[in-house]
């Protein structure tokens, strides 16, 4: 059976004014999936591990703003009960003339002890679309975050330019519609070297003596063992050992979303605004079209039809206007959104997020709407005598 | 027996349509009542049809007081023992001609085989088998009223009622839907009811009642007659 045949004849004008609330649904609830994700996802990673820096200002950027975490403390904080794993980190901006305030969004240099595991309960690796991880013992090597690599079309064996030094990409990662899309993942060694190369009084205080390479960290992740409750462990550590600063992941991911709080009403208003402007415009559509066929109904009631026999027709018929409206809906916001976004991946953003609950979900509500509409607008004419209806609809 | 019905008119009064009619009609017989416009010709028919309530009497159809039945009762009488042949045809635009004549048979559960069958054979018998195809938008008038008729007595219903089923045709085609009417009464023995204001379409009925004064009458009233 050919697709057109399937078609609702009489009702383009109805599908297309469906076509167009669905899209407006779908667009509306793409961007509140996109900011839906970026939240949830940097919950979830400051939440799988205790980030620390060394206690004061310093370079440092990113999870672990603070001053330098020297290679002792780091053992110090090894030693304590319940830590399962550190791994020193060098997190560096990878513009410096970005201000350090904006952690959620700025490109990030980051720098990894590949000679410990990922101590993050929710990353153990991060994962790679293509290409491979960080080894130990690369050198001049990175991953790329999705979004780092689409905005300046780099691919695995291209080289990227970080803080003047050229870096062979060996990874892409994922997308995970968080802080790691804008990461480029290196070596500590390298990270180290990039951060000297650009603070020339770290370079003093690092030839007058006193430190060695490995004391040069701007934070570290933190990992805990089974059982043991994360906040408190970070508590103990700030007790046990002096000099650091220690996010309480439990606070961290309440910060998030304290400074997210805009962003999750703003999503709220626009779920909200997508289905009522979507709702009212697809009910409006199907009860028009019902009662413009107010006439035929009073017709076929003529014809022996019970209230029985219109209500399970214009179901029928609303269910498949609504499928064909819905279905063209999402197919309109798809392309739209597609087209936005592939203009703003140039910039290394991404405004839309069509994920499957909310194309599904999407369809089911047009559907729904769109079979209570029609129900609603039959039970309505139902009430007329089919000679009232007929003068009506005349 | 008793039908009364008054509507509502501008401003909300009351404008009285039928007084208390009182009918009744013989199987196989054919009765024209005739009257002018606004005489509530067709309000007549619609409540004899149970195409709208009366406000006071009666409609029986054989020993089964019609009119009382529930809303569902009223839909099987319509579609099973009724036929309709309105003045403005009232084909669905949305459906081919054989459509609209099959429609008919859809809400009685009629074998839609055997409706097919015997669809096509009345479209034939009307001259319209090759328009079978067609929307009644592609249909002249005459077309369309001879669809119509095929649509109103697919069922072989014991009642057709015809509302100036003459109205929009032409002479040649208002004689070819009055030859029909009249040989259902005479051959089928079904109750046919007309009702028209045109004296020719009259010619041919076993009687011939004169709306007035929201009452019938069996001769003209003087102003007619």
């Amino acid at each position: 059976m050919r697709l057109s045949a399937l078609f609702p004849r009489g009702y383009a004008f109805t599908v297309i004014g469906i076509a167009v609330g669905v899209a407006g649904l779908v667009a509306l609830g793409a961007m509140a999936e996109r900011i839906t994700r970026f939240i949830e996802g940097g919950d979830r990673f400051v939440l799988g591990q205790i980030s620390i820096a060394g206690e004061g200002m310093g370079m440092g950027t990113g999870f672990t703003a603070g001053g330098i975490l020297p290679a002792s403390r780091i053992a110090e904080i090894a030693a304590v009960a319940g830590v399962s794993g550190v791994q020193a980190q060098v997190m560096l901006p990878l513009n410096t003339s970005t201000s350090h305030f904006l952690t959620l969004t700025q490109e990030l240099i980051m720098g990894m002890d590949l000679s410990v595991p990922m101590p993050n309960r929710h990353y153990r690796e991060f994962p790679v679309r293509a290409g491979r991880s960080l080894r130990a013992g690369d050198r001049r090597a990175t991953v790329l975050g999705s979004d780092f690599a689409a905005s300046r079309h780099l691919a695995v064996g291209d080289t990227v330019a970080l803080g003047g030094q050229d870096f062979t990409i060996v990874g892409i990662l994922e997308k995970t519609f968080t802080a790691p899309d804008r990461f480029a993942l290196v070596p500590i060694e390298d990270a180290r070297d990039l951060w000297l190369r650009r603070d020339p009084l770290l370079v003093q205080a690092f030839g007058a003596g006193g430190m060695r390479r490995a004391d040069l960290n701007t934070g570290a992740a933190v990992g805990w063992r089974d059982g043991e409750d994360p906040d408190a462990l970070a508590r103990r550590i700030q007790s046990t050992v002096k000099g650091l600063n220690v996010t309480i992941p439990g606070e961290l991911s309440q910060l998030l979303r304290q400074s997210t709080a805009f962003f999750s009403a703003l999503l709220l208003g626009i779920g909200a605004l997508g289905l009522l402007i979507g709702g009212l415009s697809l009910a409006n559509t199907v009860t028009a079209a019902v009662f413009e066929r107010i006439r035929d109904f009073g017709i076929k009631r003529a014809l022996g039809a019970t209230d029985l026999d219109l209500l399970g027709e214009v179901l029928g018929e609303g269910l498949r206007v609504s499928l064909w409206g819905g279905g063209a809906g999402v197919l309109l916001a798809l392309a739209i959104g597609t087209a936005v976004d592939s203009r703003l991946l140039r910039d290394g953003q991404q405004l839309f997020l069509f994920s499957p609950r909310l194309l599904a979900f999407a369809l089911v509500f047009s559907v729904a709407l769109g079979a209570l509409a029609a129900g609603y607008a039959t039970l309505r004419i139902a009430r007329l005598s089919p000679a009232e209806a007929i003068r009506r609809g005349t | 027996m008793g039908l009364k019905k008054t509507y509502a008119g501008p401003e909300g009064r009351p404008v009285p349509v039928l007084a208390g009619v009182d009918l009744e009609i013989a199987s196989g017989e054919f009765v024209a009542v005739a009257g002018p416009s606004g005489s509530g010709k067709s309000t007549l028919l619609n409540l004899l049809g149970l195409l709208e309530p009366p406000d006071a009497g009666e409609v029986w159809l054989g020993e089964e007081r019609v009119s009382h039945l529930g809303r569902r009762g009223q839909a099987r009488v319509r579609g099973a023992s009724i036929g309709y042949v309105f003045q403005s045809f009232l084909l669905l635009s949305g459906l081919t001609a054989l459509d609209n004549v099959l429609l008919a048979a859809r809400y009685v559960k009629r074998d839609r085989a055997e409706a097919r069958r015997d669809a096509l054979a009345l479209l034939a018998r009307m001259a319209v088998a090759h328009r079978k195809d067609h929307y009644p938008t592609q249909l002249s008038g005459g077309e369309q009223q001879r669809v119509a008729y095929c649509r109103a007595v697919l069922n072989r219903p014991p009642v057709v009622l015809a509302d100036e089923p003459t109205g929009n045709l032409d002479d040649h085609h208002a004689q070819a839907i009055l030859g029909e009417l009249r040989q259902l009464a005479a051959e089928r023995r079904a109750t046919v009811l007309l009702v028209t204001h045109r004296r020719e379409a009259q010619a041919g009925a076993d009687r011939v009642l004169y709306l007035s004064g929201g009452r019938l009458l069996s001769q003209p009233p003087a102003s007619v007659a």
